[in-house]
């Protein structure tokens, strides 16, 4: 009986692809080629109306750290010796620990912009 | 089939030079749609199949190891895609159980042909659950070879012989009266 189930099962028509099946694959191919062609676009325009905000705090911190800066080189030399923030200051950063906040916060910084230059490195 | 004119076509196809990917389809082209014949039964469709298939096949190229032959991985990624279809629409077929009164139909008439009993067989094995009847398919197109049989499902082969096992079983209780037929004949 088994033999007989293998006779059927194995016996098979071969059929043959008709003629226009190479052309019709290969039409496919190459509409899949045209559209897996990696299309060029336009340059990105930088968002100048987004990055405003940032420019005008980046200016008027620039601003500070020279009108500070002029301020110091102004000041006699013994003033200068003192802390540089009011004491209540200076303590309330002691209470958070802002030594660890800052190192914390410079870590993050660093391994942000390595890994940025890494990923666009490789791209 | 020629595995250097294969490696050679890859090659150039991989290289940019797409008509090559033409040489691969005229040797591939009678075993992927008879394959596909196999599990639809239906001329039209195994041609749009087979189609599907030699188009996943020039997408994943670059994916093809050279550790294996390339006509294994081939039917595997004719396999597996043939499979995903019968999924998705499955064959204009008849239910297991029907066989049998297809058969009893068949029966009333005087001769009993041997192309109408091996349609039956063909229209049970499509009727199969679908791990049997994968099974079953890629072990006769591959001409009763287990392990090619077992490459192109992607399984192990005690899983295929198993699941090869099952099926006939399946079809010997559903074809009993189909396999007896000769013998009444003969006697």
């Amino acid at each position: 009986m088994e033999d007989e189930l293998d006779r059927m099962l194995a016996k098979r028509d071969e059929i043959i692809p008709s003629s226009g099946f190479v052309a019709s694959v290969m039409d496919a191919v190459h509409r899949e080629a045209a559209a897996s062609e990696p299309t060029p676009f336009p340059p990105l325009a930088f968002p100048w109306l987004r990055a405003l905000p940032i420019f005008i705090a980046l200016a008027a911190v620039g601003a500070m750290l020279i009108a500070l800066f002029l301020h110091a080189t102004r000041m006699p030399a013994s003033a200068t010796q003192g802390p540089l923030l009011p004491p209540a200051v200076m303590h309330a950063l002691a209470q958070v620990n802002a030594g660890w906040i800052a190192a914390a916060l410079a870590l993050a910084f660093f391994s942000t912009f390595f890994s940025l230059r890494i990923a666009v490195g490789k791209r | 089939m020629s595995t250097a004119e294969d490696l050679a076509d890859v090659e150039r196809v991989l290289a940019g030079d797409i008509a090559s990917f033409e040489g691969i389809v005229r040797r591939w082209q009678g075993p992927l749609v008879n394959m596909a014949y196999r599990f639809c039964n239906d001329r039209g469709r195994a041609e749009e199949m087979a189609q599907e298939a030699f188009l996943r096949v020039y997408r994943s190229l670059a994916s093809w190891r050279r550790d294996a032959a390339f006509s294994t991985w081939l039917f595997a990624v004719a396999a597996n895609l043939y499979r995903s279809e019968l999924k998705r629409i499955p064959a204009q077929n008849v239910a297991l159980d029907e066989i049998a009164e297809l058969m009893d139909k068949r029966s009333h008439h005087a001769e009993y042909e041997i192309e109408d009993r091996d349609r039956v067989v063909r229209r049970a094995v499509l009727a199969l659950p679908a791990k049997y009847r994968d099974a079953v398919v890629l072990y006769y197109f591959h001409e009763m070879d287990v392990p090619a049989a077992s490459k192109s499902l992607g399984l192990p082969e005690g899983t295929v012989k198993a699941r090869l096992f099952r099926g006939r079983e399946i079809l010997r209780s559903k074809l009993a009266q189909l396999l007896e037929a000769p013998k009444l004949k003969e006697a």
